[in-house]
Order: structure tokens, then sequence, then C-alpha cells
């Protein structure tokens, strides 16, 4: 009794959240509903008795794909202006497929037949005394190892995928040659000076930029001005004294 | 368990991780160039390995081998390999030039090939997923270009769809006869004739997921925007190893397990081979852009091909495989010619650009004059046996209506091949193509002389497409 | 059907009772604090002036690579789990299996390294 009512309790908020997703303008919203909709679907799954799946679907849709999502709504612009443009000229003719869907669908159910042994297959578990996880485990890597192993070809391609359509060199890059790093000496960087006292910064010649050794330890591009360039100290004494 | 049979798909994959290593590891340079080389000796190498591994079932059921995948796989991995051939050239112009492009053709080929040889829905599925995965990715490659991104997000939105269409269509199946294997259906089928509505609407979905990669009429619409999008070397891939493997498929699935229930999806097919043939020609004669125009093309060719199957006999898969034989060779010719269309280092795609190339450049309007009376079906070139053997077939499965159809339709598609022979060598004469690289001509003058004779080696070929077609049947 | 589900008694209690708690915290605070909203306590606070243009900023491209590559090895994670409560069972031919499907999302990553995927500059 008690999972038919879990059933049921699961299913309708599934499907609200689902058309919540459907119809709310905010896409955060909509996308916050799908993951109502799949812990929800995760709970349906626990009662089917796939518990594996139950969890799958929270670790890799609910937190990986969740989080994929929102990256792409916060990195594009949607206009919902722009969006709902073309919804007039469209609506008529998807109004007539998802009819033509919906009679399909109709004649489907009329005509469907469920053999009488399913429901006593359902009760079987898939093997004795064992849980779902390890029947899996002990069927994915051996018997369907063929499988498995392109599986892993997939995640590479989609990695492949993912890294040449979006990342590029950019211009200002400050990335740390960390190797270089920690092979610089002190004496290559920093020098010691003694200021005397009463004296400031500025009469033993100005702040100092970095030593000419630094941009060699330093990435390309990564630190201000290059070594031709350097700050004429001398000048920009004689430019302030004049403003005094 | 015979892990051997799967050996041509791991050597090829391992060379792709390896071309990625290399590639990556390199840090000065362009490793584009020696990752071409590197891939073109594992697609050799591997051509020989599909020739010589034996055959059989394998992988408890999910993988095999006949005679008939091994006919798919070859044409398959020739594909890839010019494809390859003409990346060369074009990758280096089009600042395209990243290593990937290469371990993805790599990647995109292991996929076609365990679809061709796949025993069961879910290495049909998972083939199918690594194919287009990577040639998602291979549309979009041309970052900068506008048309490039718009063909890769088109054919990736529509291809997922599609796919997913796919997989409901295989879980109804699944859920019918309680079996994902070919050979579990094939005897689920036979031993009770009548056909639950569940099971109907699977194998419809299965279909149009499959009509989708070949992109048959009604599935067709993504094909010229993704085409002319895409990199001409990313086009001329897509427009054969994925067709293959898909098509492959196809025969496999429609002879083998839904073999029994062929009354009922013989019309089916008809039906899609008319629209396709009638579409794709009508469609090209309006085309001012060579790369829609040939998409439009390759439409008419699947159409044309499906004729073989819709005859379900031995002899129409023949008609059917070698159809697709010499559609490779007119296509991948074609194509090289395109890719050769520049001028001052911009890339010319109009049709218009053509004009008078029989002067300035006589050789190569020569191939692509060949190429385009192939296509036409003008007969001592290979498209004609092509057309000649799958209306045969048709004729001798008593499909009158659809031979008739499509003989009409092909003199409309004649009108279109003829137009750019014409527009070749009697229109005046724009300013001269560039300078072309020694790879396209090597890809062009190589498929235009194997379309020109190929009627010598027809009986040869026939009997391998017998062989290949019997093994289907059983 | 009934034992699992019954393991799972203490998650759904705990599921069912961090839903009382919130909506009891949100109710409260609906029901029992006075609210007089007017126009003037609506609009945006703090800076005293309306937003000039859309609030919300576009992300970088980066978050997604980010996020597509913690798909990826969120989903080989997940292979994990199967494997590693049968390894006793299916032997050293499982062991390798999964060693080949590590090995070759391994190249994977060499690759995102030495692109420098990884780094956020």
């Amino acid at each position: 009794m008690m999972p038919i009512i879990l059933f049921y309790i699961f299913a309708v908020i599934l499907l609200l959240s689902a058309v919540m997703v459907v119809i709310s303008r905010n896409s955060v919203h909509a996308a916050l509903f799908l993951v109502l909709a799949f812990c929800n679907a995760s709970g349906l799954f626990l009662i089917a008795g796939a518990e594996f799946l139950a969890i799958l679907l929270i670790a890799i849709y609910a937190g990986a794909v969740m989080i994929l999502f929102l990256f792409i709504v916060m990195t594009m612009q949607t206009n919902l202006v722009q969006l709902k443009e073309g919804m007039q000229h469209y609506l008529p003719v998807g109004f007539c497929i998802a009819i033509v869907l919906v009679v399909e669908l109709i004649i489907v159910a009329i005509n469907w037949h469920i053999d009488p042994n399913v429901a006593e297959a359902a009760r079987q578990p898939l093997l004795q005394n064992m849980s779902n996880t390890k029947a899996l485990g002990s069927l994915i890597y051996t018997n369907y190892i063929f499988l498995f192993q392109m599986a892993g070809l997939v995640l590479l391609v989609a990695m492949i995928g993912a890294i040449v359509l979006t990342l590029r060199k950019r211009p200002t890059n400050r990335r740390q040659v960390v190797a270089r790093q920690h092979m610089r000496e002190p004496n290559q960087t920093l020098e010691m000076r003694s200021v005397e006292l009463n004296k400031g910064v500025d009469d033993l010649g100005g702040y100092l930029r970095p030593k000419e050794t630094y941009y060699g330890i330093a990435q390309e591009d990564s630190f201000g001005p290059k070594p031709g360039d350097k700050m004429d100290i001398t000048e920009k004494r004689q430019e302030r004294e004049q403003s005094k | 368990m015979n892990w051997t049979l799967a050996i041509p798909e791991i050597a090829l994959s391992i060379s792709g991780l390896i071309i990625l290593l290399w590639g990556a590891i390199q840090k000065k340079g362009n490793a584009f160039f020696p990752c071409a080389i590197l891939s073109i000796a594992a697609f050799v190498a591997v051509g020989f390995l599909t020739l010589t591994v034996s055959n059989g079932v394998g992988y408890n059921g999910l993988f095999i081998n006949d005679e008939f995948s091994r006919y798919m796989k070859i044409l398959i991995i020739i594909a890839g390999f010019l494809s390859i051939i003409l990346s060369i050239d074009f990758n280096g112009k089009n600042d395209t030039n990243c290593f990937e492009y290469i371990a993805l053709i790599v990647f995109s080929t292991v996929g076609a090939m365990v679809m061709v040889s796949s025993n069961d829905l879910m290495t049909l599925y998972m083939g199918l997923e690594l194919s287009s995965l990577a040639l998602y990715i291979l549309c979009a490659i041309d970052r900068k270009n506008v048309f490039s991104a718009e063909s890769g997000v088109k054919y990736f939105v529509l291809g997922s769809v599609a796919s997913g269409i796919l997989l409901y269509g295989i879980s109804m199946i699944y859920g019918f006869s309680g079996g994902m294997g070919y050979s579990t259906i094939h005897q689920i089928i036979a031993s009770n004739h009548a056909l639950s509505a569940g099971f109907a609407v699977g194998l419809v979905f299965v279909l149009v997921g499959l009509c989708f990669k070949i992109s048959a009429v009604p599935f067709h619409m993504w094909t010229p925007d993704v085409y002319q999008g895409a990199p001409t070397p990313v086009t001329t891939f897509l427009s054969t190893a994925p067709k293959f493997a898909a098509f492959a498929l196809f025969l496999r699935l429609m002879i083998g397990p839904f073999g029994h229930l062929s009354p009922q999806w013989q019309l089916l097919i008809e039906v899609i081979a008319i629209l396709s043939i009638i579409i794709g020609s009508v469609g090209a004669i309006a085309q001012t852009n060579i790369k829609r125009m040939m998409a439009y093309s390759s439409i008419s060719h699947m159409g044309f091909a499906l004729v073989g199957l819709a005859a379900a006999t031995p002899d129409g898969v023949m008609g059917t495989l070698i159809y697709l034989t010499t559609y490779l060779f007119m296509n991948v010719g074609t194509f090289a010619v395109i890719a050769a269309m520049s001028r001052k280092g911009h890339v010319v795609e109009n049709i218009n650009d053509l004009a008078g190339l029989g002067k300035t450049d006589p050789g190569i309007a020569t191939a692509m004059a060949i190429f385009m009376f192939s296509m036409a079906g003008v007969p001592p070139l290979a498209g004609f046996f092509g057309k000649f053997l799958v209306f045969k077939a048709a004729l001798g499965a008593d499909l009158y209506s659809l031979t008739i159809i499509g003989l009409l339709a092909s003199a409309v598609g004649a009108f279109f091949y003829l137009r750019i022979v014409k527009i070749m060598f009697f229109d005046k004469a724009v300013e001269a193509l560039d300078q072309r690289s020694l790879s396209l001509s090597f890809v062009t003058f190589s498929m235009g002389t194997l379309t020109l004779v190929f009627m010598l080696f027809l009986s040869p070929m026939i009997q391998m497409g017998q062989i290949a077609a019997q093994s289907l049947f059983h | 059907m009934q034992a699992i589900l019954g393991n799972y008694l203490p998650v759904l209690i705990f599921g069912v009772i961090s839903l009382i708690i919130a909506c009891a915290m949100l109710g409260a605070a609906l029901f029992c604090a006075k609210q007089k909203p007017y126009a003037e306590k609506n609009s945006p606070y703090e800076c005293g002036f309306p937003a000039f243009e859309d609030a919300r900023q576009l992300f970088d491209v980066r978050y997604y690579l980010v996020g597509i590559l913690f798909t990826i090895f969120d989903l080989e994670m997940v292979f994990l789990f199967p494997w590693a409560l049968t390894l006793s069972k299916i032997g050293m031919f499982g062991f390798f299996s999964m060693l080949a499907f590590l090995v070759v999302l391994t190249v994977g990553f060499i690759y995102e390294w030495c692109k420098g995927a990884l780094e956020w500059d």
C-alpha cells in the first residue's frame, strides 16, 4: 500500500514540475524545477526497485547536468521576447502536430494489451540475493565490455569536443609556469637595499620595476611593460618636481 | 569470448588515442600534418586488418563480422582515408588545422564501423552516438565561421532529437520482443507473425532515426544547411561514411530481424525512396550554392539506393551495395573539385564560379564532367551501373510504379547535373581558380579514373556484392 | 522489493522532515510576520537607483568548459561504483576492463592538461 501512495505522490509532483519547466518564464526557475523533476523521478526508480538508477539520476542529472544547464543559461543571452517571436506563426502547425500525436497515442493505447506475465515478472528480482548495483556490475564489465569501452570513447570525444569548441587563447593570459617559478633563485627577482635614515624610497630612485631576469621567468605577456619600455625614473622625478 | 573479431575497430581507436596524445604533447609547431600522415597509415593498416579478420559473432552476441560488414567497412575506411587527404590541403588554407580534427575523423570512423558490425540494438546505438558526436564537433570546427557554427548546432539539435526517437523505438522493440539482439528479435518475429501495435511503433521509430542519418525525405531538412556550413572535407566525410554505416544498419535490420515483416515495411521504404528521389532532384534545380546542390543530390542518391532495399531481395541488396560504392567515388571526387574552388585565397562556392573552367583548367573540368555525367546515370560511367542494378532488382520484385517514378525523376535530376557541365564548358570564362594542391589533384583524378573505368571491374564487384548480400539472407 | 524500500525508509523520513521544517520556516515568515509591502519598499535597495540595463551579466564560456569536464568525470565515477562492488566476482578480466576504460579517459585527461583547459589563467 505504502509504495502505491508514494508512487502517486512522486508521479504527481514529477508531472507538475515537468509542466512548470515548460511554462515558467524564468529559465533559472525552469532549471530548478527540472531538478525537482529529477529528484521525483529518482524516487519512482527507487519504488521500481532500480536503486542504482535512482542514485545515478541524482548524481548525474540533478548534479552535473543541472550545473551545465545553469551555466549555459548564464552564458547565453536569452531574450524571451525574441524567443517568442515566431510563436504565433508556428502555433497552428505545432498544434496540428500535437493533435496528430495525441490521436496516435490514443490509438496505440487502445490497441495495447499488456502481457499478463509482465506483472509477475516485475515482482521477480533480477538476480536472487543480489542488490541492483551488484547485478549491474556483474554484467557491465564482462558481458558488455564492448559497450563499456565504447562508452569510454564517447566520453573522450565529448571531452575533445568541449575543448575544441570553447577553449581559446586569450591575450590576457597570466598563466603560471610552476616549474620555472620553482627554479628561480632569490637574486633573480629580489634586490636588497638599505634605506638611509630620513630618506624615502624616492631618493634611492623610486620604486623599482622587476629586474630584467624576471621576464625570463614569467610567462610571456604576463607582466606589465616589457623590459625595453621600462619606466625612466629620472624623467618621472623631473616631472614631479616641475609640477611642484 | 572471441575478442579478435573487433581487431580493426580496436586498432583504429588506439591509433586515434595515439594521435590525440601525440598532438597534445607536441609543444611547438603544427601537429596537424604528422597526425594526418599517422591517421592515413592507420586507415591503410585497418583496411588490411578488416580484410583478414575472421567471420563470426562475438562479445556475447553484440558484434558480428560477415562478408556484408566487411564490404561496408572497406567503403567507410576508404571514405575516411580520402577525407583526411582532402583535409590536408583545405585545413592548411583555412586555419582549422588542429590535430583534434584528425582524431575526431578517426573516432567517427570507429563509430561507423561499429554500427556496421552491430548485432544488437545497444551496439547500434553506441556506434551511432560515437560517430554522430564526433561529426557534430567536426561540423562546427571552423569556429570563426558563422555558417560552420550554424551547421554544427543544427546538426547537433536535430541529430539528438533523431537519436532520442531511435532510442525510444529501441525501447519499444525491447519491451515487445524481450530482447535486444538481432537474432532474438528475429526468432520472436518468426514465431508469432501478428505484428503488435507497440512493435510497429518501435520499428517505425527506429526507421525514422536511421532515415535521419541517411537524410532520406522527410527527414532531410538538415542536409543543405549542414552541408553548406561545414568545412568541405567534413562535408565529404559526412556525405559518405556515416551514411554508409546507417545504410548498412538499414539493410541489416530490415533484412535480418525484421525480414519476416517485409510486406509491412516494403511500402514504407518505397514511399521514402520515391519522395527522396523526387525532392532531391527538384530541390537541387533551384540551388546556386554548389554544396547545397550536392546536399540535394545526395538526398536523391539515398532515394535510389533505397530502391534496392525496397525490393527486399538479395539482388536488391547487391544493387544497393554497388550503388553506394559508385556513390562514394562520384561524391568524393566532386567534393575534391569543390575543395579546389578558391580564388585569391578565398573559398568560392557558387555554381557560377565554375564558369569557363573548361578553358581555364581543362583537367579538373573534365573530371567534374565525368562525375556529373556519372551522377546523372549516363551509360558507360559508374553511376549508370548502380542505377541499373537497383532498378533491375526493383523490376524483379514487381515494383513497377517505383521503377517508373524513379526513372522519370532521374531524368529531372540529369538536368541540374548537365547544367553544371554546360556552365563549365559553354559559359564565358571568369577568373581562373587558384592553383590546386597535389593532394586535391590526386583525389580528383583517381576518383575520376575509377568512375570512368568502373565497368572494367564490374563483374568482380557484382560478385563481391552478391556474396555480401547473401551473407545477410543466411 | 519491499526490502529495498525498507532500506530507504530513513531517507524518506529525512526528506519528509526536511520538507516540513522548510515549509514551517517559510510559512512562519509568510503568515506570522507583519508584511506591509508598498512600491517603495519593493524597489531595489542598497545603491538607491534602479538597474540601468539587464542586471544579469553574461558568464564567460569557460564556466561551461569546467561544467562539461566535471560532468564527464562524474560519469566516469558512476561507472566505478558497480565495479568496486563486484570486483571480487568479475575477476581479473573485469579489473582490466575497467583499466582500459580508465586509460582511454586518462588520455583525454592528459590532452586536457596539455591544452591548458584545466587552468583558469
